[in-house]
């Protein structure tokens, strides 16, 4: 059984206080890329030491799922500050002001594949073609699926980038399809998007759902070409997905990356145990981005993980 | 009250040599020329008793008495811009959610959580029953009523948005046994935890208040509407938490789809204004559209109207403002309901921006009061 992170971690006390420093112009850029550095290179040893099968850099510079792409693509404007679905939690708006193609700069800049050892497993986490159009303004587009369609080529065009640079997981991440409960033709949109997105060579592929119940579109994402869906089974229970026949893997979202509380080991197997009767091919995760929680709690969160990961054999 | 009265929502920038001084460094010569060169501007009057008090060691007397000066800074720089409805910037809060949390009972830091960019706020988590440890508002606006002659709104953090920023520990075991299916859990204690915090913490926050002259309270919610089905709890702890509290009540809301305010927030008794964020959601008049909720709910409350982003370091111009007021009023079609505010609290801006913004704004009113 797999096991792995899921998205955004969060920043330590000591980063915190230093990009605080940073926006108040009493440290220089250097001291910041020095400390998110330091603070990358930390969680890789955690995930490390905790025997994940992938490994990724925790997006400790991301400001938000969207940013990084106003460098790496053309025609995307960050304006206003939305909420990040029902989190207390902003992201600036992507305004789409042109036709969006692949351009690739600022690619290192996000992607620290520098920083992971060359035979390390890389898994890198994208927003989700779908989610992505959903979240933003498009005024040079006049079809939600023309622009669903280049953006998953141009997200196809960076995973190709990445696996050049050793990456083999893309995970998509896809909440609008559950948070909003999408409807038939936006699942056949976000469907047609994964057909190019699915298919990148030498990689695996994740489409994550979380912040939403699943199981009222299990039925068509099982048709998506994705080798697996990620489900957050504090949004979906598994009784409601358990006559499903997967032919995918199914990442258990099992790890609330939005409750302080933690999970017990014992709590987890049963879980785990339950899933088996869905499918054989699981992978545990958190079931959503850790940067929810205060750094101390994350941290013992993939503690728990990976206690989970060697200690339930299925 | 005139038309268009401008008030402000909530929190100011801190002072920096307020910050240097109560962190114990000294503060620097650029600290010292901010507090001269607002002095000058917003005719704060004791400029030299303050710098007397920052070059004296830290004591507890030197702490309270330049905590005193950091509110009468704040509240002068606020009168000064010309706002007809004033507080002091929250100058003594640490910030709006830790403040309320640290001076109540049940709740544990855990660490800091980002909100957006480098933006964070400490987070806590509910650990045992949510209670009253004291009013952690009076002193600081028993100090601003005795220090002003303009009218005064004491913005405090609603129950909705304790809960919702906190970690919900203590109430989501108590329920564990009782609901199997997490989502009813966390939905239950949820519940249970806004109502206790709204009966336990808010009401006798605001009775202490009005006990002691408040006569308008702007309770604070900014993340109301993060959970749609979750309105109606702050409906509930609402109108528990103010009955029979004798003051005239606002509540905040910002950056939300306001439609998911509706129509549960019909149901709140004793609300006679809401005061929300327009500006960030667009450079022009069309985000007041969103007003037409009101219409179509026949909801004849007032509105705060926020005509400036406090996001940006753009300085909106006076007829700017002037035509959002204007386009306002003619969508409500009623002037006298409107009240004229930043978008949100002013914290993130430099005491320039914010300034700029807050004379900009009471200039565009004027403009506005004069075409009415």
């Amino acid at each position: 059984m797999e096991a792995h992170l899921t998205g955004f971690f969060p920043r330590s006390e000591e980063l915190v206080r230093i990009t605080r420093a940073f926006e108040r112009h009493k440290l220089g850029r250097s001291e910041l890329e020095q400390a998110t550095q330091n603070d990358a290179v930390h969680l890789l040893e955690l995930q490390k030491k905790a025997s994940f099968d992938y490994v990724v850099d925790g997006q400790l510079n991301w400001q938000d799922h969207f940013r990084p792409f106003s460098q790496i693509f053309s025609g995307i404007n960050p304006s206003g500050l939305t909420r990040w679905y029902d989190n207390n939690t902003f992201y600036k708006q992507p305004i789409i002001t042109e036709k969006v193609r692949y351009l690739g700069t600022g690619l290192e800049e996000y992607f620290r594949y520098d920083l992971i050892p060359v035979k390390t497993a890389k898994k890198a986490i994208l927003p989700g073609p779908y989610t992505f159009a959903h979240s933003s303004q498009r005024p040079a587009y006049t079809s939600l699926a023309d622009l669903v369609n280049d953006l998953a080529h141009a997200l196809r065009e960076t995973c190709r980038r990445l696996v050049e640079h050793g990456y083999s997981y893309f995970q998509f991440d896809e909440p609008a399809l559950t948070f909003h409960k999408a409807n038939n033709d936006e699942l056949t949109i976000a469907k047609n998007a994964f057909e190019i997105l699915g298919n990148i060579p030498n990689a695996k592929t994740c489409l994550e759902t979380y912040f939403g119940d699943a199981a009222p579109i299990l039925d068509s994402l099982l048709e998506f070409k994705t080798n697996c869906i990620g489900i957050d089974l504090y949004a979906t229970s598994l009784e409601s997905i358990q006559d499903y026949k997967f032919d995918k893997e199914l990442a258990c979202g099992c790890i609330d990356g939005r409750n302080s509380l933690l999970e017990t080991p014992t709590d987890l197997a049963k879980v785990l145990h339950k899933t088996k009767t869905i499918t054989d091919k699981i992978s545990i995760c958190p079931n959503c981005d850790l940067e929810f929680l205060p750094y101390t709690v994350a941290e013992k969160k993939i503690q728990l993980l990976s206690e989970t990961k060697n200690r339930v054999k299925l | 009250m005139k038309l268009f009265p401008v008030q402000e929502i909530g929190s100011l920038p801190k002072a920096p040599w307020q910050i240097a001084y109560l962190r114990n460094d000294h503060p620097t010569d650029a600290d010292l020329q901010h507090l001269s060169k607002w002095a000058k501007v917003s005719s704060f009057e004791t400029e030299t008793q303050t710098r007397s008090v920052l070059s004296s060691p830290k004591t507890k007397d030197t702490e309270r008495t330049l905590r005193e000066y950091s509110s009468l800074f704040g509240l002068r720089y606020l009168e000064s811009a010309g706002l007809d409805i004033v507080y002091d910037g929250e100058a003594n809060r640490i910030e709006m959610y830790e403040h309320a949390i640290r001076n109540s009972n049940g709740f544990e830091f855990y660490g800091h959580v980002r909100s957006f960019d480098n933006r964070y706020y400490r987070k806590a988590a509910c650990v045992t029953k949510a209670g009253f440890r004291k009013p952690y508002h009076l002193d600081e606006f028993n100090y601003v009523k005795a220090h002003t002659k303009r009218k005064i709104k004491v913005p405090i953090t609603g129950p909705y948005t304790l809960a919702d920023w906190s970690f919900n520990e203590f109430y989501q075991k108590r329920l564990a046994k009782k609901y199997s299916d997490f989502r009813k859990l966390k939905h239950e204690a949820k519940r249970e935890l806004v109502l206790d915090i709204g009966k336990e913490i808010i009401r006798p926050n605001l009775k202490a208040l009005v006990d002691a002259g408040a006569d308008f309270i702007q309770v604070d919610e900014p993340a109301l509407t993060t959970k749609p089905d979750e309105v109606n709890f702050f409906v509930e702890a609402f109108n528990e938490s103010t009955a029979g509290i004798n003051c005239k009540l606002s509540v905040h809301i910002c950056y939300s789809d306001y439609r998911n305010l509706y129509p549960h927030i019909m149901e709140l008794k004793n609300c006679s204004q809401l005061a929300l964020e327009f500006a960030n959601r667009g450079s022009e008049t069309h985000p007041y559209d969103m007003l037409n909720l009101l219409i179509e709910f026949g909801d004849r409350r007032e509105i705060g109207l926020g005509v400036s982003d406090v996001h940006t370091d753009t300085i909106e111009e006076p007829e700017l403002i002037r035509d959002r007021i204007k386009y306002a009023s003619k969508v409500l079609d009623d002037p006298s309901r409107i009240y004229v505010n930043p978008d949100c609290g002013l914290r993130t801006r430099s005491w320039d921006v914010a300034y700029a913004k807050l004379c900009n704004i009471v200039k565009g009113a004027e403009m506005a009061r004069q075409t009415t």
